[in-house]
């Protein structure tokens, strides 16, 4: 397959991180910037990655593929293929992931459709323990300790295993909700201060990912890193407690809040304004067919959180602040836009009310679509290459105009998405990124 | 007798140990069980079922109300097996093999029983062979929930199982999830689809209806 024309470069050209810096000031700069693997919401299934890889000669047959991120099984997307495929943004995250072990030590594996990839040391899974052939996982590595999440067999990705103590409703206690936003260690500002040194060269944007002030994610809720955790752990439980136990979740918030501006305040004494945005929070607010909380729920218990962190990191620093929130969420925009936040993503077009020409028209000069770019329910794993193109073109006419856009899937490529999609995919983006785009 | 509104109010708001009072109450004054479920609970869920479609309320509200109506059922059940109340239908849901995710189809569940459904969850990550042998204990209809691309496929496997143990003409077969729509449950020969759970049990009155 020959390598897709991605690099038309015109007579004007910007580096990746002015492209990515112009875009969220709402400037058009020489053509759209593109995001492939700059944080844990843009990022690239290993199955996915090893297949584009092989496609565009990037590696011999069989060489493995780093899994990044264990939880949702991610992989590094590489230099080469940033490079190969115009992309504009790398990502620095914590030296610890969503199992509390270190993305260090590689040892290879094999996932279960067959992909060669290397995982972190303190990977180690347990297929004898679950009857039905899938695999556990542990917190920090420990085999010791109850599992923490579990991948079905023949499955993709890991999902939290429930570990709910019983509640006593008298005796609740913050606390329990605070064990992993704990101040981050001297060790921890040390290795991102290391990664960022060795990203700048590149000449990317940075999009830190540092997962201090996720407040009520359910990637984190269920504490995966955490050998025995206490509080409220079940997800179904939590979104529970939000209409039963308000004040619970309020103060729980709150503590975690300040925890995380300190955090934050640590962060950028050690990094200074090297990255161009952070990923706030990740928390879900939206399902398919409408918001999972009412309005009124995200603006008495997330907004004055999320007021409070963007307004620091606003009068702080230079950093650019980035929410992540799938599903239909436009009921909740007017609200998440008056919090501050500089870019949305992933801007999922495929839930309901949230047509993409409606969004540019009453938010594109006031917040960034950093996503948008592809359907990936439907026509990314289930369309042809020519339906690939279509819409890769559309959304660069409708998303691009006036700047306050950042290509990217919508959320991260998943796994089973024929490798022609892919191709498709980021030949079309490099055919239509020009501004003026489309 | 006010016991019948309250006991509507206690569930809207999800007010789980009011619930449960107002049925010991209810069953203490003599009121049927059959009476204290159909106008009392069933008709607070068709109230919670309207008021999340109007956007009114939302995932954690219905939740909360749901498990309202549960612990109020539990408490009629014994009545209404005595009495020999039938169930509107017995539905046998379950998310998917290779797919554990359940909160969508826990709601779907909590729906059906407070409507009135006889519920056999099959849980998460469900062979074929589960739905399967749901149909041979009883089930008159199949749910299936997929939130993942890659698990949707599973659906389609669980309809061919059916076909080829015989029973596709014994039951009605049901979707839902995130990535499914309207015409990929007709691809896969399926009877039916609904967005939410709301509808879900809609459509199943509607596919058990003769």
């Amino acid at each position: 397959m020959s390598t897709p024309d991605t690099t038309r470069i015109p007579s004007t050209r910007r580096t990746s991180r002015e492209r990515v810096e112009l875009a969220l000031r709402h400037v058009e700069a020489d053509r759209v910037p593109l995001d492939l693997g700059g944080g844990p919401v843009t990022g690239i299934h290993v199955s996915s990655l090893y297949r584009l890889r092989q496609a565009l000669g990037l590696d011999a047959p069989g060489t493995p593929v780093k899994v990044i991120e264990p939880f949702q099984m991610l992989g590094e997307v590489g230099p080469d293929l940033v490079d190969a495929l115009g992309a504009d943004v790398v990502g620095v995250g914590l030296r610890t992931n969503f199992f509390g072990f270190a993305n260090d030590d590689w040892k290879p594996w094999t996932t279960f459709d067959g992909t060669p990839v290397l995982v972190p040391g303190g990977f180690n899974t347990d297929t004898g323990a679950d009857p039905q052939g899938g695999l556990f996982m542990f917190p920090q590595g420990d085999r010791a300790a109850p599992p923490s999440a579990r991948m079905p067999r023949r499955g993709f990705y890991f999902d939290a295993v429930k570990r709910q103590q019983p509640i006593d409703d008298e005796h609740l206690n913050v606390e329990d909700n605070l064990e992993e936003f704990a101040p981050i260690t001297d060790a921890e500002l040390a290795h991102v201060k290391r990664e960022v040194e060795r990203l700048l060269p590149s000449g990317k944007a940075i999009l830190g990912n540092f997962g201090v002030t996720g407040f009520g994610d359910v990637a984190f809720v269920p504490g995966m890193s955490l050998k025995h955790p206490k509080g409220i752990r079940d997800i179904e439980e939590w979104y529970v407690s939000l209409s039963l136990r308000p004040e619970y979740i309020y103060e729980v918030f709150d503590r975690q809040c300040e925890i995380g501006l300190q955090n934050l305040a640590r962060i950028h004494a050690e990094i200074g304004d090297t990255i161009t945005a952070i990923l706030v929070t990740g928390t879900d607010f939206g399902g398919q067919q409408a918001p999972l909380i009412s309005p009124r729920t995200y603006r008495n218990l997330f907004m004055p959180f999320h007021v409070r962190v963007n307004d620091w990191i606003h009068s702080h620093t230079r950093w650019k602040t980035f929410i992540h929130s799938c599903g239909s969420i436009w009921r909740l925009l007017d609200d998440i836009v008056a919090a501050g936040f500089d870019a949305l993503n992933p801007v999922q077009t495929s839930a309901a009310d949230m047509d993409p020409s409606a969004l540019k028209q009453k938010y594109g000069d006031r917040i960034t679509f950093w996503g948008g770019g592809i359907d990936t329910q439907s026509v990314l794993p289930f369309g042809t290459p020519a339906e690939v193109r279509d819409m890769v073109r559309d959304r660069m006419r409708v998303f691009g105009p006036g700047g306050g856009f950042v290509f990217n899937t919508i959320h991260n490529v998943q796994a089973g998405v024929p490798v022609e999609n892919l191709l498709a995919l980021y030949e079309a983006v490099g055919e239509f990124r020009d501004y003026p785009a489309g | 007798m006010t016991i019948i509104p309250e006991l509507r109010e206690a569930v809207i708001d999800g007010r789980a140990k009011l619930a449960v009072t107002m049925v010991t109450q209810g069953l203490e004054q003599g009121i049927p069980a059959e009476t204290l479920l159909q106008d009392g609970l069933i008709a607070a869920m068709k109230e919670v079922g309207q008021l999340f479609e109007e956007h009114e309320i939302y995932v954690p509200e219905m939740l909360v109300a749901a498990r309202a109506m549960n612990a109020a059922v539990d408490v009629l059940k014994p009545q209404l097996v005595e009495h020999a109340v039938k169930s509107s239908g017995t539905v046998a849901i379950g998310t998917v093999q290779g797919d554990l995710h359940d909160i969508g189809k826990n709601l779907v569940a909590m729906m059906l029983k407070g409507s009135g459904f006889e519920v056999v969850d099959l849980g998460t990550d469900v062979p074929p062979e589960r739905f399967v042998d749901a149909i041979r204990a009883g089930a008159d209809v199949v749910a299936m929930s997929a939130l993942l691309t890659t698990t949707m496929t599973s659906m389609k496997e669980v309809v061919e199982a059916i076909s080829l143990a015989g029973l596709r003409d014994r039951v009605r077969i049901i979707v839902g999830g995130a990535p499914i729509t309207a015409r990929y449950a007709t691809e896969i020969g399926a009877d039916g689809y609904a967005p939410d759970a709301s509808k879900a049990v809609r459509k199943v009155r509607e596919l058990l209806t003769v």
